[in-house]
């Protein structure tokens, strides 16, 4: 078998209160679909996309809460190894957008410290419904240092933009990080095929 | 927050989430169960969690301060004809005792050259508002117990003049500077603790299970890189792989080849001699000739048995070791990166994937059982739903005294520390060792040890995270003190010398999972009691548990079996793109260009990619 066909593999995580569309916009980013209703949500774990951004394939792998967040149960475990967070609220829900303190906190408890987080302002068809100023957002985004981006899944409206800014800071931020190489991790099913017993044959 | 109501029907609902408690919610919801998995603490894992520094120390304080009064509100309204409740309890109320803290790290920055001084005492005042005093609080006051030097009263303004307790090694010591309390609580997040300490058999039950159901993927690991045992006062590294032996200085030529023929005709399962099986496994190795030197790595490092254990649960043993050996690494042992906390979480996203329902803070107060069928027919919430369910399975932590009053209390005895070196330093730093302390070397019962480097993401950098377990005689401290003061090097060590400091330790006792439960006393028959953590080195015990409460559930489906790879799915309507097609048939590979973050995430996706652990012999 061939070697890997892409250059980089990001992971990508979101998080926000229920309802504000993360699964929406992942599936319009992978799928193009909207609504996702159709197609089962039950055991996908995360969703691919192999993007190519400056003759550089970069692949995709977006990981949603399960529904975790519904009661505020995510488990710690889903942050740690993301290379980027989307931090989602409704822009018709005020509470969406109050909640957006309380996930920082589990951010920055859990989530690496290079992590890349982009703040989104999803639903702005519904923009006669708006109950969080743009320049409010903006402003909170700003203060936290996260970049800011306003989408509808359902019109797809900068959705692919999102995905694509993300993966060109990751890139960017990649090429910088490229000297600090961590020692690697053996993995479970990379087994060796070396056991204790074929060493003790080769004489 | 979310005020969101629970649905009020469930297959199966799951209070603790513990280590088996989540396999099953994993195994449950795999098969297409609907999964209600509930904990009343609010952090995951019950007591196979893992904190950061700070976390810890609030758990510490809850502990001391004990339970919150129950409310007994009075459900016999929810109550049809014909049944009856069952009350639940705290889960925390008697799991952990002896709590006791002692902090060795100073309060300030030591080392500060005097231009510095002004800076020193404007941060430390900073950090001292910051950090909360609550937490420290609670540390402190168990520190009064012991004499631990260095403990100027918080509260008071930080004065760094006075206190330079180390004032000794001055500034003309550039290689370590000594990491203080502060500091500690600064980089708190970096520590994530272990309440237990066990690692991974890398033919064991649970790397088989995490393969097979595809869990892998949610962690990552790291191998231990070396087995030490502590004989007569000293360490000595274990040589166990081929190469270990013919590397090893302590051992002759003539030691060596014993050795590696006793291995060999061990793993090749020859007849065991019908002499030996009512003998002990001592006894037996006694009679291969192999020298006490042998005999005792063999006995306490590798079978990891006690002097009377019998001779074929010893040659078992000693074969699970050797066949773990070489699969990932030159030990048999993996270490969760993160701690072993995760463990239990990456079960409950697995669960959540297949629809499980999660809540922490949320508990169940009482069951409803059916008279006649004797069969639990619902649950009753924390705030007064009644939930029904076919099967309830819980941490028998939960079911409070029903458990106590018809067992004997086990005890394991637990001593975690953060030290500042290794206990047996070497060219590299990021070592993860475990060491076995035999019984009677220092302490009455044998203590297993695990020493954590900060490559594992469980410890600050420039410390190390040492956990030792026992099976109590005493309390934890009585039972563990003495090894520690004896290896590392605290203001109770007699002899000075260049062994570890300890700059904060915690001793407790945590209840033994391994007595046997209250399964069928007086229980309904669909009421699944899981057991919380053992102190055994593996997680046999835990593993096989869940899958019999699986099987108990429901015998007739697979348990766990491999969750789809998220690049195969092909969803509803859908006709595969392109894309998709070539992402299904890529092998999982190592990405060279790429940087360490990138690695990260490769490794993520390799672990759950086309793994085919048959392939691996």
């Amino acid at each position: 078998m061939s070697m890997e066909d892409y250059d980089y593999l990001f992971k990508i995580v979101l998080i926000g209160n229920a309802g504000v569309g993360k699964t929406c916009l992942v599936r319009r980013f992978t799928q193009g679909l909207f609504p996702p209703g159709q197609g089962a949500t039950i055991g996908v774990d995360f969703m691919i996309k192999t993007v190519e951004i400056k003759g550089e394939k970069v692949k995709l792998q977006i990981w949603d809460t399960a529904g975790q967040e519904r009661f505020r149960s995510i488990t710690q475990s889903y942050y740690r190894s993301a290379n980027a967070l989307i931090l989602t609220y409704d822009i018709t829900c005020e509470d969406s957008f109050r909640c957006l303190p309380e996930w920082l906190r589990e951010i920055e408890q859990y989530a690496n410290n290079q992590v890349v987080t982009i703040l989104v302002g999803n639903k702005i068809d519904l923009v006669e419904k708006r109950e969080v100023l743009r320049q409010r957002a903006e402003d909170f985004a700003e203060a936290q240092s996260m970049l800011y981006l306003e989408t509808s899944a359902k019109e797809s409206d900068n959705v692919e933009k999102l995905f694509l800014d993300l993966a060109c800071e990751l890139i960017r931020e990649a090429k910088q990080n490229k000297l600090d190489n961590g020692d690697t991790a053996p993995m479970l099913g990379e087994g060796k095929t070396i056991s204790y017993l074929n060493c003790c044959n080769v004489n | 927050m979310a005020a969101e109501d629970l649905p009020s029907e469930f297959d199966v609902v799951i209070l603790g989430t513990g280590l088996a408690e989540s396999v099953v919610a994993a195994a449950c919801s795999r098969v297409g169960q609907r999964v209600l998995h509930l904990d009343r603490r609010s952090y995951y894992a019950a007591n196979w969690a893992s904190f950061t520094f700070n976390a810890l120390l609030t758990w510490i304080q809850e502990q001391q301060e004990g339970p919150q009064p129950e409310q007994g509100k009075d459900w016999s309204s929810l109550l049809n004809d014909g049944e009856e409740l069952i009350h639940l309890s705290n889960p925390d109320l008697d799991s952990i005792t002896n709590i006791q803290v002692l902090s060795y790290a100073s309060e300030e920055d030591e080392e500060v050259p005097d231009t510095a001084k002004e800076e020193t005492s404007a941060n430390s005042q900073l950090e001292a508002e910051s950090t909360g005093s609550r937490e420290e609080e609670s540390a402190e006051a168990e520190e009064e117990s012991a004499e631990a030097e260095a403990t100027n009263t918080k509260g008071e303004e930080p004065e760094v003049d006075q206190s330079h307790p180390g004032a000794s090694s001055g500034p003309s010591e550039p290689t370590r500077k000594k990491i203080s309390y502060a500091q500690l609580l600064k980089e708190g997040r970096r520590f994530n603790i272990d309440l237990v300490s066990k690692l991974l058999f890398s033919r064991g039950s649970l790397v088989d299970l995490l393969i097979r159901s595809n869990v892998s993927r949610y962690t990552e690991f790291k191998n231990v890189t070396r087995i030490l045992t502590y004989r007569h006062g000293n360490l000595q590294q274990v040589p166990c792989s081929r190469a270990d032996v013919f590397a090893s200085r302590q051992l002759s030529v003539v030691e060596k080849r014993k050795l590696m023929r006793f291995l060999t005709s061990c793993i090749e399962e020859t007849e065991m001699d019908q002499a030996y099986s009512s003998q002990p496994y001592s006894k037996y190795l006694q009679d291969q000739q192999l020298g006490e030197n042998l005999q005792h790595f063999l006995l306490h490092s590798i079978a990891m048995v006690t002097e009377d254990t019998p001779t074929e649960a010893g040659l078992a043993s000693t074969r699970h070791f050797l066949r773990s050996l070489g699969r990932y690494g030159n030990s048999p042992f993996l270490f969760p990166v993160y701690g072993l906390g995760e463990i239990p979480q990456c079960f409950c996203r697995m669960s959540a994937v297949f629809g499980g329902i999660y809540c922490l803070r949320h508990s169940v107060s009482c069951l409803i059982v059916d008279k006649d069928a004797n069969r639990c027919k619902a649950v009753i919430d924390s705030r007064g739903q009644r939930i029904s369910c076919s099967h309830f399975v819980v941490e028998d932590g939960y079911l409070g005294s029903r458990s106590s009053v018809t067992t004997p209390t086990r005890l394991l005895s637990r001593a975690i520390l953060i030290t500042d070196s290794s206990v047996l330093p070497s060219d590299s730093e990021q070592q993860v060792s475990m060491v076995t302390i035999p019984p009677g070397e220092v302490c009455q019962s044998a203590v297993k040890m695990v020493e954590l480097c900060s490559s594992t993401m469980t410890c600050m950098p420039g410390t190390y995270l040492v956990h030792l377990t026992c099976q109590s005689v005493g309390s934890a401290f009585e039972d563990l003190s003495q090894l520690v003061t004896k290896m590392f090097q605290t203001p109770e060590s007699q002899e000075p010398g260049g062994r570890p400091s300890v700059l904060w330790s915690l001793y407790f006792n945590m209840a033994d999972g391994s007595v046997p439960g209250v399964e069928g006393q007086g229980l309904p028959s669909n009421v699944h009691v899981c057991s919380g953590p053992e102190g055994s080195l593996d997680h046999e015990h835990s593993i096989k548990q869940a899958e019999l409460i699986f099987q108990r559930i429901l015998p007739d489906e697979e348990f766990c079996p491999p969750a789809p790879n998220p690049e195969d799915i092909i969803y509803d309507g859908e006709s595969p793109t392109p894309s998709a097609e070539e992402d299904s048939v890529k092998e999982a590979g190592q990405q060279e260009e790429s940087g360490g973050d990138l690695k990260e995430a490769g490794q993520q996706e390799e672990s759950g990619g086309d793994l085919n652990p048959q392939l691996d012999q």
